[in-house]
């Protein structure tokens, strides 16, 4: 029993972690359309920043996750304002977009290669002790990262849905032409929305750096954030953190009670069984037919 | 002095797509307040003519001006900060949204208050919130969907989805009101509360107004003071009261061979 409880708060903390990630593919695809292959690189980028601002720069932790925040938000915002909008306003087909956004992608992960080595680093914070409810032991940075991915969450959901940015944002992800004409400009979405990209990214590479290792290709784990998306239903930002949730608590369930090495097999096998009963994923709607 | 109470120009607008030549030559003036209506046989370029006065279609030749100044190579939503605004002939509501939500997206297009702000909720900001709360349900009350104020739009009925998109449109505050074959599909019960509708919004909102319709009653009652423009193959055809515009040989003549069309005429 212990061991189950320990598991499903382990796997809330990386199913949160997902859920960023999902978060941050699922806004650029209602908006333009376009899978932002960029996001993994992000991701990797993030936890390297903040990995130099504390093993280099001996930064405290939340400063250095503030600096990589703010470095990410750079990375982001520049890569959509070189990569992506020149394409868009030549209005490129959306898969153009797709490999512009995997050649980000390739430049981001290969200049992290060259500048650190391809090695495995452990995520420079002291290991400090669980905290015990009764016997159960919840890791701190589980619970730390559980945390803070659910208030950004959170604060994400509010300013999407209570304040008119938001309205703005959900307007062009319906239809962008027609939200330009009722006076939204294009291109504040689009830097908002990498914004946020930039922010959901840092973040979820920084506890993912913790929870495993720091190395150039880490945004790998972005392929799981896709699955959870998949399976909740694309397109719809609940059903992403939903599909997040389940994914990641299956997988430690798997890794505590069967064995980490089918893990990823496990998460694989998930994603078809859901896909063969529910296909548009557990929460996924049909359009909505019009008139 | 007459030149001042001009709103919106059109000189010698053409258009080419690859090959085709969608508007030749069209030039229109219209004065502050005036509602006029824009007609012609399907593909005469009506449509063409409002993506190009709200900057969706760039011309190949001519000049558009609005007050006086040029609006060519502008974004959408510098268009509609310049007081534009428009509906389409195919609905383009967001229709997973509330019709409370379309309207409200339309009041925001002048910006008031900051992102902290609104976050932190300070008063301005607030009073600013219940402001556009009430001008968006002034707004839904003014086309009669109050009731249905957080009914999602692709819930609507048509004939109410077509309201709502007005109500949309005006929610931009425009100078200038561009409808798409408002009239499209609805019976004549609907067209009459329709005429209604637009007439009142024009004379209490002093919008100026163009308006392309197939209904040619509505478009004979709603321009009896005014003018009507014929478009045909992309060419403007002819401008006259509505008396003139049934009388012309050149109208009958483009119109003619498809007898339902001819008849609309006469029986309006």
């Amino acid at each position: 029993m212990e061991l189950f409880i320990q598991q499903l708060v382990s796997g809330v903390s990386i199913g949160a972690i997902y859920a960023l990630l999902a978060v941050g593919y699922a806004l650029v695809y209602s908006v333009y359309n376009f899978t932002n292959w960029a996001f993994d690189a992000f991701m990797a980028f993030g936890a390297f920043m903040a990995f130099v601002g504390i093993s280099s720069l001996f930064m405290p932790f939340w400063l250095a996750m503030i600096l990589s925040i703010l470095l990410t938000i750079l990375l982001s915002v520049g890569a959509e304002s070189m990569a992506y909008r020149p394409l868009r306003e030549r209005k490129a087909p959306r898969l153009f977009m797709m490999i512009s956004a995997m050649g980000v992608n390739l430049a981001v992960v290969n200049i992290i290669n060259l500048i650190f080595g391809g090695t495995f680093r452990k995520f420079p914070v002291e290991s400090v002790q669980p905290i015990f409810v009764g016997n159960v032991s919840i890791g701190r940075m589980d619970l730390i990262a559980g945390l803070i991915s659910f208030g950004v969450l959170a604060l994400l959901w509010l300013f999407l849905y209570r304040t008119r940015w938001g309205l703005g944002i959900r307007a062009s992800a319906i239809d962008i032409q027609t939200a330009a004409l009722m006076g939204i400009n294009n291109n504040a979405v689009a830097i908002i929305i990498f914004v946020i990209t930039g922010v959901l990214s840092a973040i979820a590479g920084v506890f993912y750096g913790i929870k495993y290792a720091v190395y150039p290709m880490m945004g790998i784990v972005t392929i799981k954030a896709m699955i959870a998306s998949i399976v909740g239903g694309l397109g719809s930002l609940p059903a992403a953190i939903v599909g997040s949730m389940l994914l990641g608590v299956l997988e430690t369930l798997v890794s505590g009670y069967i064995s980490s090495s089918y893990r990823d097999l496990f998460s694989f096998l998930f994603l078809i069984v859901i896909l063969l009963f529910f296909p548009n994923g557990l929460m996924g709607k049909n359009v909505d037919e019009k008139l | 002095m007459t030149a001042s109470n001009e709103i919106l120009s059109l000189r010698n607008l053409t258009v080419d797509f690859g090959g085709v030549r969608a508007v030749n030559d069209v030039s229109l003036s219209l004065q502050r307040g005036e509602m006029v209506a824009l007609i012609g046989p399907n593909g005469a370029g009506k449509t063409t003519i409002f993506n190009l006065i709200t900057s969706a279609v760039q011309p190949t030749a001519g000049e558009i001006l609005l007050n006086g100044k040029s609006i060519l190579r502008k974004s959408p939503d510098q268009i509609c900060r310049l007081g534009i605004s428009r509906t389409f002939q195919n609905i383009r509501l967001f229709p997973q949204m509330t019709a409370y939500e379309n309207v409200e997206l339309g009041l925001h297009s002048t910006p008031h208050y900051s992102l902290a702000e609104a976050f932190v909720r300070t008063p301005r900001a607030r009073q600013i919130e219940n402001d556009t709360r009430k001008k968006a349900l002034e707004l839904l009350e003014m086309v009669n969907l109050q009731e249905y104020a957080h009914a999602r739009a692709a819930s609507l009925p048509y004939g109410l989805q077509r309201r709502l998109e007005i109500a949309r449109a005006m929610a931009t505050s425009p100078q200038l009101l561009l409808l798409d074959e408002p009239a499209a599909g609805m019976n004549e019960d609907e067209c009459n509360e329709l005429i209604e509708l637009i007439r009142k919004i024009h004379q209490q909102m002093q919008y100026t107004i163009i308006i392309i319709e197939h209904h040619m009653a509505v478009v004979m009652e709603l321009c009896r003071d005014s003018r009507i423009y014929v478009l045909n193959l992309g060419s403007l055809l002819a401008v006259g009261s509505p008396q003139e515009i049934q009388n012309n040989p050149d109208v009958i003549r483009a119109y003619l061979g498809e007898r339902k069309n001819a008849r609309d005429f006469s029986a309006s």
